[in-house]
């Protein structure tokens, strides 16, 4: 009797039930509600579903999956071997979590970004590039509040990137300044890219006018392809000597672009756009989000991050905006403002939010493609943005 | 093997440490951050609308260059305004002298359009290219 009693207390205390704590439980609920809201209202299911599979995993107790056996950081530590195990014996989530830390997994979707991006409407309306520009006011703001809420400046730098829209981007920078922050930075910047619909058309109608919101812009002019093919390698040079920390991203981005203009590597454009993105974004999403463990997420600083992640989304499609409404008197109404909202980095759907909204007030209004400009410019604009504060505050 | 070295944040390296960040430091490094990204992208701008000049400049010298002759047979005792062709039919001999037929194809159908003539109406004995491209 006392031998099954010993039994059954030593199978209850190594149960998940038993290192079941309310950080765990409340980690699940944040989970289900993210695939509730992948899977039933399609916000942005490709990378949430994902993610929120990710938190779901980290926080099944005993489950091991993010376990560090070497003790020091698996990868990228301080180099020395303080753990009693090899790194092949952690969590399968944690060695996948290499390709986070070593910013693989983010330059590789960069690489799929670039392959799918046409920056066609950006070389017909190269203005477009000014708008791209002016949608990253809100990092600058976000880093500035942040800074004054105590954050660390590499924390603030980190943080303040979710204004720019772009996830891998923001992953990339906080894998660099601010690893500890890596999973409330990655999902707020995933959730607000997957709310630009809610987010902002309240902003852009307070912004404009009835007769701004009204107006319809000319034909886009044709873009040869030698254009095409010459954009993304003259980018990148030019950036490059300005900027060298953006390399790493920029130059995926450009490499997955000419693959596509090119027109002789049709098999690896293809393979950079599907195959291979398709399967990092699983790796990437799967591993973001189970750095989201219960102890480490829930925490004020958490909810002060997803603040500071709004108010950066927020001024940066004011900041689009407000050049936007500026354009439009220099070019004395030509240019609808917008196209400005959408200089947020988060290809495709700022550019659909800006034509939705265009249509509304004018239905025979077609403002997808010179939205597309903008969109496509904030890509880079954020990216040279993040590699700006890693030259500032890299460790 | 050569290694880029491992630079320090510039921040650190101007003021020592991060400890040294005040509101004052934050709104600078802020101005400085958004401008850079403001120049970098104004400067893209500009490369783009030189190249795209270029581009133009260089396609306008090509398309005085592609001048063609396509002259109307006199005379044609086929296609006339009261005998058209069927609409999918053509017939006769059209010569081609240094220009590709998707081209011979274009030109007859701008020919049409700008004439607002149907094809089917329309008889082409030669298109030549007058000057060989360089």
């Amino acid at each position: 009797m006392e031998l099954i009693t010993s039994l059954l207390a030593g199978l209850w205390e190594s149960s998940g039930f038993a290192l079941l704590t309310w950080q765990n439980l409340v980690m699940i609920g944040v989970a289900v509600v993210f695939l509730f809201l992948a899977i039933a209202k399609k916000f942005e299911p490709l990378l949430l579903v994902p993610i929120a599979f990710g938190i779901l995993l980290a926080n099944l107790p005993g489950s091991g999956v993010m376990d560090d056996v070497t003790l020091s950081q698996a990868f990228g530590g301080d180099g020395t071997f303080a753990g009693t195990g090899h790194w092949y014996e952690s969590g399968v989530l944690r060695i996948l979590y290499a390709g986070v830390k070593s910013s693989i997994f983010p330059c590789l979707i960069f690489l799929g970004v670039g392959a799918m991006t046409d920056f066609g409407p950006l070389l017909s309306n190269p203005i477009s590039l000014l708008l791209g520009a002016a949608a990253q006011l809100g990092i600058y703001v976000a880093f500035i509040i942040a800074i004054l809420l105590g954050f660390t400046p590499q924390e603030a730098a980190s943080i303040s990137i979710i204004g720019g829209a772009d996830g891998p981007t923001a992953i990339w920078l906080t894998g660099k300044l601010a690893s500890h922050l890596l999973a409330p930075i990655a999902l707020a910047a995933y959730s607000y890219m997957a709310l630009i619909p809610l987010i902002q058309p309240p902003i852009m109608k307070l912004l404009t006018t009835k007769k701004e919101r009204e107006v319809k812009m000319t034909q886009l002019r044709k873009v040869s392809k030698t254009e095409k093919i010459v954009f993304p390698v003259i980018v990148l040079v030019l950036i490059a000597l300005i900027l060298p920390s953006v390399v790493p991203l920029l130059g995926m981005l450009m490499l997955g672009n000419l693959f596509r203009e090119c027109g002789v590597v049709e098999r690896l454009s293809d393979t950079a756009q599907n195959a291979m993105n398709n399967i990092v974004v699983i790796l990437l999403g799967v591993t973001v989000g189970a750095t989201a463990n219960g102890e480490s997420f829930l925490k004020v600083q958490t909810l002060g991050i997803v603040a500071l992640g709004l108010t950066a989304f927020v001024f940066s499609t004011v900041g689009g905006v407000l050049l936007g409404k500026v354009l439009y008197v220099v070019t004395k109404g030509k240019i609808n403002p917008l196209i400005g909202a959408a200089g947020v980095s988060a290809v495709p759907m700022a550019a659909r939010v800006a034509q939705n909204e265009g249509r509304k007030y004018n239905p025979t209004n077609f403002l997808l493609m010179h939205a597309m400009g903008p969109n496509v410019a904030g890509v880079i604009g954020s990216a040279v943005a993040a590699g700006f504060l890693l030259l500032m505050f890299s460790n | 093997m050569t290694i880029t070295p491992q630079m320090l944040g510039i921040f650190t390296d101007i003021y020592g440490s991060y400890e040294a960040m005040t509101i004052g430091r934050a709104l600078l490094i802020a101005v400085v951050g958004f401008l850079t990204v403001v120049c970098i992208l104004a400067l893209i701008a500009l490369f783009i609308k030189l190249v795209a000049f270029i581009f133009s400049a260089v396609e306008k010298k090509n398309a005085k260059k592609v001048e063609t002759i396509i002259t109307p047979v006199e005379n044609s005792p086929a296609p006339s305004a009261g005998n058209p062709l069927p609409e999918a039919e053509s017939q006769g001999e059209l010569e081609l002298i240094g220009v590709d037929e998707p081209t011979a194809a274009m030109l007859m159908a701008l020919v049409s359009y700008k004439t607002e003539i149907p094809l089917n109406r329309l008889i082409f004995r030669s298109i030549k290219l007058v000057e060989d491209e360089k």
